[in-house]
């Protein structure tokens, strides 16, 4: 069953992002399986999620968490078959959930076929499917992004005698995009899982399609007519299927990736993430305002993607130095939270378990232009383990009950793919969802009510934003607008109440109806707004003429 | 508590919007257009570089300028508007200022300062002059650090000074305050200096400024009361201090000011001071700098013309203040030639102590006292000038610490004579 085509409908969309794995074990071998997704569809669709984005569910060695794949047309048997799929795919679009893959273009496993007989001679056809080289000095001025645990872009491949590119870790060789038969093979893949029905692709490490002497092998032109290629096709073929990126990226660099309207729909705003953190920190909306003033205008058709936490790191490769050094010494003190360039660590433990920071920040993610993720387990406060190795620390089983393993399944403990966390602050008796479900006033609830308004208007998801500057760089305020809809937004980001007075005199006679309780606020005049409030406090405003 | 009556409305509204601080900066200007340009980038430059994960605000209280000095000071300030040629920093700075009057007023200004400091709940607060155009982005840590994060009260500066800068801080502020606080602060008057939020709030609780010589003089009202108070105090290298208006300083009100200050701290502090014997030299942070010689250009004989004329003119006043031994002294010394000429130490220490017991005992007007040292503190001046013309910075420290062992022996004598009759 497919949805009904719409146009634009990832503007509106609230995406839930989940690894099958991670989230709930139908037949009790110790790993969360498609059959367990599908029956757990209801709690994402009372959420009020519409979208759900799937970590890769691949067949893997799963030496990345399947961003290693060794096979594109396939479910891991881990994670069932590809009925299973088929069948969850029907049931999240009969709930009126659209569902995102996750596709990983750059990179294949080394232990998939291309790669195994690309290897195997320098005759062979599938040479020319990856990036070999003689000598590993070509492309020196590009960076290593896994600096923990790569010494070079370029591996020694034993078999064959000679280097490979891998942008990533190792094992996962990039694939040679200036070969056309590797992007007519990746379309290929990307139209098996449009044609089944899926409604877009998160598309991976976009930025390292291509490389080029003289380059940084990041961003390059000719990795953007591949991508135009890609959406030329999507458009054509599957009318209303979205193209996601990850291009971990400055806001500049970021923009051409949108192009004309005809390269991406969505791109994470990943600058926009350490900042909302910093800005709440330092109790001061500068971060916030300095890069969404950066943020240069998008396509009309276009939209941001904006998270506060997902499955890898809190990234802060788009941070100034002091920036970074600050948000260590804030954020992850104790240096096994860190990861690369950034923090492994979930959203509750990052804000301290504080329930109204965690409002604060949800409430900022809801309302800020672009469309918001929710990473699993956010919704409901899960903590995480720095104690496992590389981002396998938040990426713990799902928590629904304080029950065996949590509900998240009959296996033994020591059968589950990873250890439940189980400490008293975060630990699945603490925090599960069947508990929440049953408190009115719960992280869950909370979160139900918030998407519920955002889901109200389209104005969050398409309109425009204007920031107010006041006096006040502890209060961040914003209006929304979309044709005749106004929202105000005002963010109180300290930990003590504040005053603050805004300017609001072009909307001077409308009454602001507060979006939460629908209580009246008085009329806007000539004179400074006043407004009071407490520590982390947040109000949405609908603007009214009356 | 603060005094909420000094901060108008509008000046609370900045407040409100700055919040609570680490650290203020506080600046007192009158006019100061010409000077107040590298003054501030300098501070905004120490701010970012050394200050910049803490909350910081530049609070400038104004005495009625009419030269744009203001909107320099706010022109300091670090928003969200973003502008694409804007120097990097992690949060917002303020920058604000507030006219406390029409004309200056160094008590209020500082009581503004500290007032402000007190609603903002710094940890630390540090005075820095318009006029120090030799500032270095440097000394804004060097002054709040040791409050900031050592737990000092009050960090006094020491500045690189040439051989004939200080005069009246060599002569008399310093060994003064030395002997009789019992504290080897150098510059107890600086035009710098951090003070912590506690002894600001204790200055404040006291109402010192409303005192006759918090009014005269606030900067040794602060020094004063964190000794007396017992607060933790260190001293902290500066660089060269800076003169933009060496020449045309009014000397009798620059004494005023501070020796005024000084003897005046001495009538509500006896207690204290009366008992203390010897003195201490306080932690000092940072190494002296090094400056370049200049060579002094002081009219030595118009110096002596002046004791000269001071010491005949004044004479019934002079009568009214000092012992007839002491004014006979004196007047033998004004009848000596230019190269004949000294005004020893233990002299000058006597006659500094004798002048201390009449304005206490208020012998005469007090203002009229202070006036009447003036011309005898050229007349040492000019020995100082005279004693370090060829000496290297050994010989003048030497020479300072003697007068300074003389100021301190001959304390009982200024006990004696400040109860007894003249």
């Amino acid at each position: 069953m497919s949805l009904k085509l719409e146009a634009g409908w990832y503007k509106n969309a609230i995406i839930y992002q989940v690894h099958v794995r991670s989230f709930y074990d139908s037949n009790g071998d110790g790993i969360g399986d498609f059959a367990g997704l599908a029956q757990r569809l209801d709690y994402v669709q009372e959420l009020g999620a519409n979208a759900i984005w799937l970590m890769p569910f691949f067949p893997s060695p799963l030496r990345d968490d399947g961003y290693d794949i060794s096979d594109y047309r396939s479910v891991h048997p881990s994670y069932g078959t590809l009925e299973d799929f088929k069948n969850f795919l029907s049931i999240a679009h009969g709930r009126g959930i659209r569902v995102i893959v996750e596709m990983v273009l750059n990179h294949t496993s080394d232990q998939h076929p291309w790669f195994q007989e690309s290897r195997s001679s320098s005759d062979n056809p599938k040479r020319d499917w990856y990036v070999w080289s003689d000598t590993d000095s070509k492309y020196r001025a590009t960076r290593i992004i896994f600096l923990d645990t790569e010494m070079s872009n370029w591996a020694w491949d034993p078999i064959s005698k000679s280097y490979y590119w891998h942008r990533f870790f190792s094992h996962q060789p990039d694939l040679n995009y200036d070969n056309p038969a590797v992007r007519e093979e990746m379309w290929n893949v990307m139209k098996f899982w449009l044609e089944m029905g899926v409604d877009g692709f998160r598309l991976d490490a976009v930025p390292y399609l291509i490389e080029r002497e003289g380059t940084n092998c990041e961003n390059l032109p000719e990795t953007h007519a591949i991508i135009r290629e890609l959406r030329k096709r999507v458009d054509e073929q599957f009318p209303g299927a979205m193209i996601l990126a990850e291009a971990n990226q400055w806001p500049a660099d970021l923009r051409p990736y949108f192009g004309n309207g005809d390269e991406f729909h969505m791109a994470f705003h990943f600058p926009l993430m350490p900042r909302m953190f910093m800005g709440l920190r330092l109790e001061d909306r500068k971060p916030i305002t300095e890069i969404l003033q950066q943020t240069p205008e998008i396509p009309e058709s276009c939209q941001w993607c904006l998270f506060l936490r997902n499955h890898d790191e809190l990234t802060l490769e788009m941070v100034t130095d002091i920036e970074r050094d600050y948000m260590y010494d804030i954020y992850a003190k104790d240096k096994v939270m860190r990861l690369n360039l950034g923090i492994r660590r979930r959203l509750a433990p990052l804000l301290d378990n504080d329930r109204r920071r965690v409002e604060l920040m949800n409430g900022m993610l809801m309302s800020l232009p672009g469309t918001p993720i929710i990473y699993y387990g956010d919704e409901i406060g899960m903590g995480d383990n720095v104690y496992l190795g590389d981002r396998n620390g938040v990426r713990t089983p799902m928590q629904w009950s304080g029950g065996w393993n949590g509900g998240f399944s009959a296996a033994d403990p020591e059968r589950l793919y990873s250890p439940p966390i189980l400490n008293p602050v975060y630990g699945y008796p603490a925090v599960n969802v069947l508990s929440q479900k049953r408190t009115a006033h719960s992280l869950l609830s909370w979160m139900q009510h918030i998407i519920e308004i955002r889901r109200s208007t389209p104005v969050f998801g398409s309109g425009s934003i204007s920031f107010l500057h006041p006096a006040n760089h502890r209060v961040l305020a914003y209006v929304r607008q979309l044709g005749k809809e106004i929202i105000l937004i005002v963010n109180n980001l300290s930990s003590a109440a504040q005053s603050v007075e805004l300017d609001l005199r072009r909307f001077k006679g409308n009454i602001l109806i507060e979006m939460f309780g629908r209580n009246i606020f008085p009329r806007i005049s000539e004179v400074p707004y006043l407004l009071t409030m407490g520590p982390y406090q947040f109000y949405w405003f609908r603007l009214r003429q009356i | 508590m603060a005094e909420e009556t000094l901060l108008n409305d509008d000046f609370l509204r900045q407040l409100i919007n700055v919040g609570e601080v680490d650290i203020v900066v506080g600046l007192s200007t009158h006019n100061h257009a010409r000077t107040i340009g590298p003054v501030i980038a300098a501070i905004q430059a120490g701010i970012l570089k050394c200050f910049p994960r803490e909350r910081v605000a530049i609070i400038n209280a104004d005495g009625g300028s009419q030269d744009g000095t203001t909107e320099l000071v706010e022109r300091a300030s670090i928003d969200d508007v973003w502008r694409e040629s804007k120097v990097f920093a992690l949060r917002t700075l303020h920058s604000i200022s507030v006219r406390y009057d029409r004309t200056p007023d160094p008590g209020k200004a500082l009581q503004t300062i500290l007032a402000a400091t007190d609603l903002l709940r710094a940890k630390t607060c540090v005075l820095i002059s318009p006029e120090s155009t030799t500032i270095e982005p440097d000394w804004l840590q060097r002054l709040a650090r040791p409050v900031y994060d050592e737990n000092f009260d009050l960090v006094c500066p020491i500045y690189a000074r040439q051989r004939s800068d200080g005069a009246l801080m060599r002569n008399l502020l310093y060994p003064m305050t030395r002997s009789i606080y019992g504290c080897r602060i150098r510059e107890p008057y600086g035009s710098e200096f951090a003070i912590s939020g506690r002894l600001v709030t204790d200055f404040l609780a006291k109402g010192i400024s409303n005192d006759d010589w918090g009014r005269m003089g606030p900067e040794i009202a602060v020094t004063v009361t964190a000794i007396v108070g017992k607060y933790r105090v260190c001293q902290a290298f500066l660089g060269a201090k800076a003169h933009p208006g060496r020449g045309t300083q009014d000397v009798v009100g620059v004494m005023r000011r501070t020796v005024g200050a000084l003897f005046s701290s001495m009538d509500s502090n006896f207690g204290m001071w009366s008992v203390v014997s010897g003195s201490e030299l306080p932690p000092t942070f940072g190494k002296p700098p090094e400056i370049e010689p200049e060579g002094s250009r002081i009219n030595r004989k118009r110096l002596l013309d002046m004791f000269a004329a001071g010491v005949a003119q004044l004479e019934p006043v002079l009568r009214s203040i000092l012992s007839p031994s002491m004014l006979g002294e004196l007047q033998r010394i004004a009848a000596l030639g230019i190269n004949e000429f000294e005004y020893p130490a233990e002299l000058w220490t006597r006659t500094v102590f004798e002048f201390v017991a009449s304005y206490h005992k208020s012998i005469i007007n007090r203002d009229h006292i202070i006036q009447a040292l003036v011309p005898l503190y050229r007349g040492r001046s000019l020995t100082f000038l005279t004693e370090n013309r060829n000496g290297n910075g050994e010989n003048i420290e030497t020479r300072e610490e003697a007068l300074c062992a003389d100021f301190e022996r001959l304390k009982p004598y200024l006990l004696k004579i400040w109860a007894d009759g003249k």
